[in-house]
């Protein structure tokens, strides 16, 4: 109950356009979620509130899509997807994928991968134009990728980590990638996928940053352990509320280097 | 880093409580009956048990004391000099210190007791001797009961210190009683200090919350100081004193320019100047409060002069700093925590010279290389002409449009669920959603498995289509593929397709001896291989050291040869005529006899039918013996164990010897 009461009062903040808020006590609300710019995929939970809080924000705008993946709820680390498509794993029971097709708007192909990786979501990572993928991915999969997403695929690390998906989050607008990404990596990222990306943390202090955080070129939410620090940098990067990444550079820069020095 | 929270001290219980409780627990966990009965050597360990039990009781519970109690030169000077000032460090170093030499006594009486109770030799000196040792040991126990009355007050009060992180940002408020330090802390932080018009209100150090530019600040309120000597200050004051000696924090030294706490402003000067040492290397804000009372500007001539010199005084220690030193703005202010004049700007100065100093001391540090990336933003460089939009849908932005204007309230999944019976109860439909050409659709039901197929191989629209098509594709190649069958038939020549059919045929002979080779029994050396490690036992070495030990080694050779494999049985033909082939000439008599009696039976050969066996003749049996002489050829080849082998049974049957007896029999379980 009064973890429903707090998430109630911080979605009802509507100044911040980034929610922070809890998936069941647990703020690694990246994994129990999907959001693109053409929808957004919701777990199952005890109870409604963790739906609701996507509700609030995005519906009448984008379907919001209460599912399981191969009957786990674990659905942000299994599936990839942008405004084009939606890669589900090969673990999908034909029931998920009719709801999934049902609910989804016909423009959105939804395609079943047979890959032996099967977290795609911690596999790849996405926006509308560019897709990081794990070194490992099978050619199939790479050529689904770019067909089914309408993307240009790269197979890349992040800060050592090959598991891409897990470690950057990144919209149309802006990135936030691994805090140990070095600058040098930082710009060839960029480069590659023409958006501006910043080091950081999310969940005050965790690295695996796709997993505190889902976001889309409006609108983000992030675990309820985010500090207000990351709050403002991944508002900044991802220039929601009409603030821009140098503000990172401007403003933000003695708090920042008071927090990580 | 190091965590400053004495509030999970455990109890200490006075000597008597501590006494009970050791002695209780004894009784409890371990054995309580003994007889006069019992070997002496078990009598003794009953009671040497009860010994040792209560010393280990009692050096556990003393040694978290001493480990839970912080050491006062290991923690942070400030709470070091904290403690010392609330405590007084030698009567605290005192107390462990007893605690200690009680813990070693008790050690020692146990050790002792443990001695002489070998040679206790009856039941009844055994158990005097160990009433004896748990006297001695309570008594010590009992002995230190007022430092163990003194630690406990001391836990009482120290649970109840404010948790302040030495090391974090912090504005540090110091002054003369009653010039508004607790006012001004409420007004900033949450912190519910106690604000009364007489001096001394605050009698110790107070910790509230504030948050400027992302970041939290730690305000920590202090009691006022009067201007005396060092010695004479009291504890209340000497709080103060240590807190501003040991934190590097921005100081607020407050200044009651109205006079109305009872001080003028030339005594408030006076005590800014004894403890200006204090204030060095950190940020210094003069704050003049109640200014509601009078203004800045009214202030007297010499007063005036006065502020301005502490003025001068706090820009040094910026000076001393080295940065801004022509930047004095902020270092002198006025406000009125009564009408809320300048609060704000107030914190905002102390926590942006804060802010400033730190970071100016981080960026001097070798760590800053570890982050410097997390202050990078990389932005893109163009690589091709392909434009990425961002994608946000129309009505997104015509929302926001809307929002400004008026927010409406949508009827969320949630609002559903608290009406109608709340988590647990409510289940929402998963297909309120679809997006389906007709919505009358939307709650069929969809059966999973139709006269044994499954209905989603089945469900995709198109799939007949491409069926069809791949059908054509499968056709087109069947007849690619039969022409070019054609083609290959025409080409060969019938002596062509002979040398193949033998080529083939050769193939899957060598396929197949090779397979069998693999087989382990084939591949197995004659001679064990780990008695032929280098492959050196040949006939060639052998007939070699036969002949230089001057014998003819022939024999020996064609014998070892009959004997390996792969080699057909030859005839023997020599003169010895079944007789065993021995090396060398002299054979006597009696050892040929009694070999060729050991070897055969000459009497009857094996074909020959005895009455009673079943055979016909000689000639059935001999084929009789030839069929099972085959039929176990394969599997002595594969030196696999036939029907006739010797076995030796398990003679001890593991699960009938193993485990606990029970009242059941050894042999049925």
């Amino acid at each position: 109950m009064n973890a429903g009461l707090r998430i109630g009062l911080i979605s009802d903040y509507h100044l911040n356009m980034a929610t922070r808020l809890q998936f069941e006590n647990s703020c690694e609300i990246g994994v129990f979620s999907k959001l693109t710019n053409a929808y957004c995929l919701v777990a199952i939970g005890g109870s409604e509130n963790f739906y609701s809080v996507f509700e609030s924000e995005l519906a009448g705008v984008i379907p919001v899509v209460k599912t399981s993946i191969g009957g786990t709820r674990i659905i942000g680390r299994l599936c990839a997807g942008n405004k084009n498509g939606l890669l589900l794993p090969h673990t999908t029971t034909d029931q998920e994928l009719q709801h999934l097709r049902n609910s989804l708007p016909d423009q959105v192909v939804v395609q079943r991968v047979d890959e032996r990786l099967s977290a795609l979501g911690n596999c790849i990572a996405c926006n509308d134009h560019v897709a990081l993928t794990h070194t490992d991915l099978d050619r199939e999969t790479e050529e689904l990728i770019a067909d089914v997403l309408g993307v240009e695929v790269f197979r890349q690390t992040i800060a050592g980590n090959i598991l891409v998906g897990s470690y950057c989050t990144f919209s149309n607008r802006g990135g936030l990638v691994h805090p140990h990404t070095s600058i040098e990596d930082l710009d060839e990222l960029s480069t590659l996928l023409q958006v501006p990306l910043v080091a950081g943390t999310v969940n005050r202090g965790s690295e695996v940053v796709a997993a505190g955080l889902t976001v889309n070129d409006w609108t983000a939410f992030c675990g309820s352990d985010t500090t207000a620090t990351e709050l403002s940098v991944i508002e900044s990067v991802f220039k929601l509320r009409e603030s821009q990444p140098s503000s990172i550079v401007d403003e933000m820069r003695k708090s920042l280097i008071d927090t990580y020095v | 880093m190091v965590q400053y929270n004495f509030k999970k001290i455990t109890v200490v219980p006075n000597g008597k409580d501590f006494v009970d409780i050791i002695l209780s627990r004894t009784q409890r966990q371990t054995p309580t009956v003994v007889h006069k009965g019992y070997a002496i050597s078990r009598i003794r360990q009953f009671y040497m048990r009860k010994v040792k039990y209560t010393q280990t009781n009692f050096h556990e519970k003393l040694s978290t004391i001493i480990d839970e109690f912080p050491r006062l030169d290991d923690i942070h000077p400030f709470y070091g000099d904290l403690l010392h000032v609330l405590y007084n460090k030698d009567h605290y170093k005192l107390a462990l210190g007893q605690i200690n030499t009680a813990r070693n006594l008790i050690g020692k009486i146990a050790k002792d007791y443990v001695k002489l109770l070998k040679y206790a030799d009856s039941l009844y000196r055994c158990k005097t001797l160990k009433v004896a040792a748990l006297g001695r040991m309570c008594t010590v126990t009992k002995r230190i009961g007022p430092s163990l009355a003194y630690l406990e007050q001391i836990r009482q009060h120290m649970a109840r210190l404010p948790s302040i992180d030495p090391n974090t940002r912090t504005i540090l408020i110091c002054g003369y009683p009653n010039v508004g330090k607790s006012s001004f802390i409420n007004k900033i932080t949450r912190a519910d200090v106690d604000v009364q018009p007489y001096a001394f209100t605050t009698k110790s150090l107070f910790v509230g919350h504030t948050d400027y530019k992302y970041l939290r600040y730690q305000v920590i309120d202090t009691p006022g100081i009067l201007d005396r000597p060092f010695e004479d200050r009291n504890i209340i004051e000497m709080c103060s004193i240590t807190a501003l000696a040991h934190l590097r924090a921005a100081i607020l030294f407050f200044l009651d320019i109205s006079g109305s706490c009872g001080y003028s402003i030339a005594q408030q000067a006076a005590l800014f100047h004894s403890i200006k040492s204090l204030f060095m290397n950190k940020p210094l804000i003069v704050v003049c409060n109640k200014t509601d009372l009078l203004p800045l500007d009214k202030v007297s001539e010499e007063d005036m002069k006065l502020v301005m010199e502490m003025k001068a005084e706090a820009t040094k220690t910026v000076i001393g700093q080295g940065g801004e030193s022509t930047n004095d703005e902020g270092v002198l202010l006025a406000m009125s925590t009564l009408n809320e004049e300048g609060v704000i700007a107030v914190k905002n100065a102390a926590c942006e010279r804060l802010l400033d100093q730190r970071v100016e001391q981080k960026m001097k540090s070798k760590k800053i290389n570890d982050c410097l990336n997390r202050f990078h933003v990389a932005t893109p460089k163009p690589r091709d002409q392909k434009e990425r939009p961002p994608c946000i849908p129309q009505a997104v932005l015509e929302a926001k449009a809307k929002e400004a204007a008026e927010k409406e309230k949508r009827k969320l999944e949630r609002d559903n669920e608290n009406d109608n019976g709340g988590a647990g109860v409510y289940s929402a439909s998963l297909k309120k959603h679809y997006i389906l050409a007709n919505d009358e659709w939307k709650e069929d039901i969809m059966p999973e498995i139709l006269d044994g197929h499954n209905v989603y191989d089945f469900v995709d629209p198109d799939i007949l289509q491409r069926l069809e098509e791949l059908e054509r594709e499968e056709g087109l190649r069947q007849e690619q593929g039969e022409e070019d069958d054609l083609e290959m038939d025409d080409e060969l020549t019938p002596e062509q397709k002979e040398a193949l059919a033998a080529i083939r045929k050769k193939k899957s002979l060598l396929i197949k001896e090779h397979r069998i080779k693999k087989s382990t029994a084939e591949s197995r050396p004659i001679v064990p291989r780990k008695f032929n490690k280098d492959r050196n036992f040949t006939s060639v070495r052998m007939g070699r050291q036969l002949s230089s030990l001057g014998l003819d080694p022939s024999l020996a050779i064609n014998r070892a040869r009959s004997k390996s494999r792969g080699r057909k049985r030859e005839r023997s033909c020599d003169g010895n005529d079944g007789a065993m082939d021995v090396d060398g000439e002299h054979s006597n008599k009696k050892m040929r006899l009694r070999s060729t009696s050991r070897s055969r039976s000459v009497s009857r050969p094996p074909h020959e039918v005895v009455p009673g066996e079943g055979y016909k003749d000689s000639d059935q049996k001999k084929k009789a013996i030839k069929l099972a002489r085959d039929s176990s050829k394969k599997r002595n080849h594969d030196a696999k164990r036939g029907e006739s082998d010797r076995t030796i049974p398990n003679l001890k049957p593991k699960h009938l010897f193993s485990g606990k007896r029970g009242i059941g029999k050894t042999d049925r379980r």
